[in-house]
């Protein structure tokens, strides 16, 4: 049974004036919901986490060696912002890997030229479209040099598998499980994927991944981006970058 | 009831209401984006489709539940029912709000790459065996399917082409869409959030919601003790005049004992129109008016006053004394029953 309230309560009929005696309650639930959507708002919105230090920048253009495996990578030779000897990842524009420009110029020297983005060590080159973005150097020597991979040994890291695009900054933020799935379509497109590792190898704390056999890695990794997971490899150095060919049956979420 | 359908029935409280509603939405993706945002100890800017993409979306979260603890909030206390009155506005403007932050996420985390966005959301994480991780985006189109579908079909023209309890059972759906929604928000943006002032202010949301509905939930009226095919009431004189109580008839069946006067009479509590709680209600110009949109029926038969043709069932009433009874079999919708005169000791 339900009580049957109390005789004078006023009463209110959707169709009719609001009784006088409700409006004053009316009023202040009115202006209660205004301020918590204002206080939720400005809340919610002041306590979004840092998107790290990446970002973006003007054209850029740099000369080097071009290597393909496991993702297409530049040894700078010749540059004004970076310097001699230092590696750059490489890709396309937007969500696109310059996997089909890069596979005919594996080991030659070459031009290139596009957006940099930058984190930390980490700098990666997104190369116009066309032979702008991406060219043989004419008359260069047929076979340069590349340095040749250093071994560090087998490590077994905690750390965030993130497409190297959007967390070198061309996204804010670019990591986490609320980006995965536009982490996934980075990688799909061919962008080269990185290990940010709670912990510093050799001083670094991103390195380029690739599988046991130094190839790309992709595919294999697709279920454990933008999480923190638990990963054992073979750690080498290429120039100033870490490659972490790693063994992808070892991939386990981090506890 | 109306006896013609127009798009939209604008009265002034519908306008109150809805710029009470539009202007708490407009200042918190106004707050967001503008003040908070730009308040945020951040080391390099969000991407403005990001803030835009959480704007909304946690927009239409905090809309969705604050519409659902409107139910509870007017069983618990009737001055809430007036907010109850134009709910279905509050959920066609939630829909919109969430369909904004789709297109969004559409236009930025599914773009720009080689496979068409409508496509990559749903093949670009596919890690559906996996909780962290699991692909949280389908949670969310489930929920923002739901409320497209009960957003297309708030309007009473499908109200009575589904029937009132067919479209009640629909619109339940609510629940389970609140529940995708919850999971949506759980597994991906709350994994990001790394000040915790986010998972309390969501959690808060979910626990009031979960908290009201179950405060309401434990207010409902008994098991009625019964005497055969009679279901007893209560006593005649706490009735008051142009008020009602609520016996439960069966564990789905509820029936209103009005008072209209000197003399009492009973009707189904499930008003026809949204199957509204008509005991909660008074009389008003001789008729019973339903508390949620104001419908109105006869005390004595049922019937809604022309030119309007709803009806809702009535019961038989008898009196031991001044202890009410009531029949467990009720009439079909719109009979007339003699109302039964209260006792002379009751005043
Ligand atoms: S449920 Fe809408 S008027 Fe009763």
């Amino acid at each position: 049974m339900n009580d049957a309230g109390d005789r004078s309560e006023p009463f209110f009929i959707g169709w009719a004036k609001a009784p006088t005696g409700l409006r004053p309650f009316l009023i202040g639930v009115g202006l209660c919901l205004v301020v918590l959507f204002g206080g939720v708002g400005f809340i919610a919105a002041a306590t979004q986490a840092d998107p790290g230090s990446g970002r973006g920048g003007r054209g850029e253009t740099a000369i080097g060696v071009l290597t393909y495996d496991p993702y297409p990578l530049l040894y700078v030779t010749e540059s004004e912002r970076y310097p001699t000897g230092h590696t750059l990842l490489l890709s396309g524009n937007a969500k696109f890997g310059v996997q089909d420009r890069a596979s005919a110029l594996d080991g030659r020297l070459v031009q290139v030229s596009g957006g940099p983005v930058a984190r930390g060590d980490l700098d990666m080159l997104r190369l116009r479209n066309g032979p702008d973005g991406l060219s043989l150097v004419e008359g260069a020597p047929a076979t340069p040099e590349v340095p040749e991979p250093v071994p560090l040994g087998r490590w077994r890291l905690t750390g965030e598998i993130c497409d190297g695009q959007c967390y070198g900054g061309a996204m804010r933020p670019g990591t986490g499980l609320a980006h995965r799935a536009c982490a996934n379509l980075c990688l799909i497109g061919g962008v080269p994927p990185v290990f940010v590792s709670t912990q510093a190898v050799a001083g670094e704390e991103f390195l380029l991944l690739a599988d046991a056999e130094g190839g790309p890695v992709t595919d294999a990794v697709l279920d454990h981006v933008a999480m923190l997971v638990d990963v054992e490899g073979e750690v080498e150095r290429r120039g100033d970058l870490l490659v972490f060919r790693i063994d992808p049956a070892s991939l386990q979420v981090a506890p | 009831m109306s006896v013609k359908y127009v798009p939209v029935q604008w009265n002034p409280n519908k306008y109150v209401y809805d710029a009470v509603l539009l202007a708490s939405v407009v200042l918190y993706i106004f707050v967001f984006l503008e003040l908070g945002t730009a308040a945020a100890d951040v080391t390099q800017p969000i991407n403005g489709a990001i803030v835009r993409m959480r704007a909304f979306g946690s927009c239409a979260f905090l809309m969705l539940s604050v519409i659902l603890a409107i139910g509870p909030l007017a069983r618990l206390d009737r001055r809430f029912l007036p907010l109850l009155y134009n709910r279905r506005h509050f959920g066609v403007m939630t829909f919109a709000v969430a369909l904004t932050h789709a297109v969004y996420v559409l236009g930025w985390y599914f773009a720009f790459s080689p496979t068409d966005p409508l496509v990559a959301l749903l093949t670009a994480n596919t890690a559906y065996g996996q909780v962290l991780g699991f692909p949280f985006e389908v949670l969310g189109i489930a929920a923002l399917l739901v409320l497209a579908i009960l957003a297309a079909t708030s309007h009473d023209f499908w109200l009575s082409f589904l029937s009132p309890p067919l479209w009640k059972a629909l619109h339940l759906l609510i629940y389970p869409a609140y529940a995708a929604a919850v999971a949506h928000v759980a597994l991906g943006y709350l994994q990001d959030a790394t000040n915790p002032a986010f998972a309390l202010l969501f959690g808060g949301a979910v626990l009031t919601v979960g908290a009201l509905h179950l405060a309401a939930w434990l207010r409902a009226p008994a098991e009625p003790t019964t005497a055969d095919d009679w279901v007893m009431a209560g006593d005649a004189g706490d009735i008051p005049d142009g008020r009602a109580i609520v016996v439960r008839i069966s564990p789905t069946e509820r029936a209103a004992v009005f008072r209209n006067g000197r003399t009492l009479s009973a009707v189904s509590n499930a008003c026809a129109h949204q199957n509204g709680p008509l005991g909660e209600g008074r009389i008003v110009y001789g008729c019973i008016t339903c508390p949620w949109h104001g419908f109105q029926y006869r005390p004595e038969d049922g019937c809604s006053p022309a030119p309007f043709t709803e009806k809702v069932p009535t019961y038989d009433l008898k009196l031991e004394g001044r202890t009410v009874l009531v029949r467990r079999t009720a009439h079909p919708p719109g009979t007339r029953v003699e109302p039964t005169p209260l006792p002379e000791d009751v005043a």
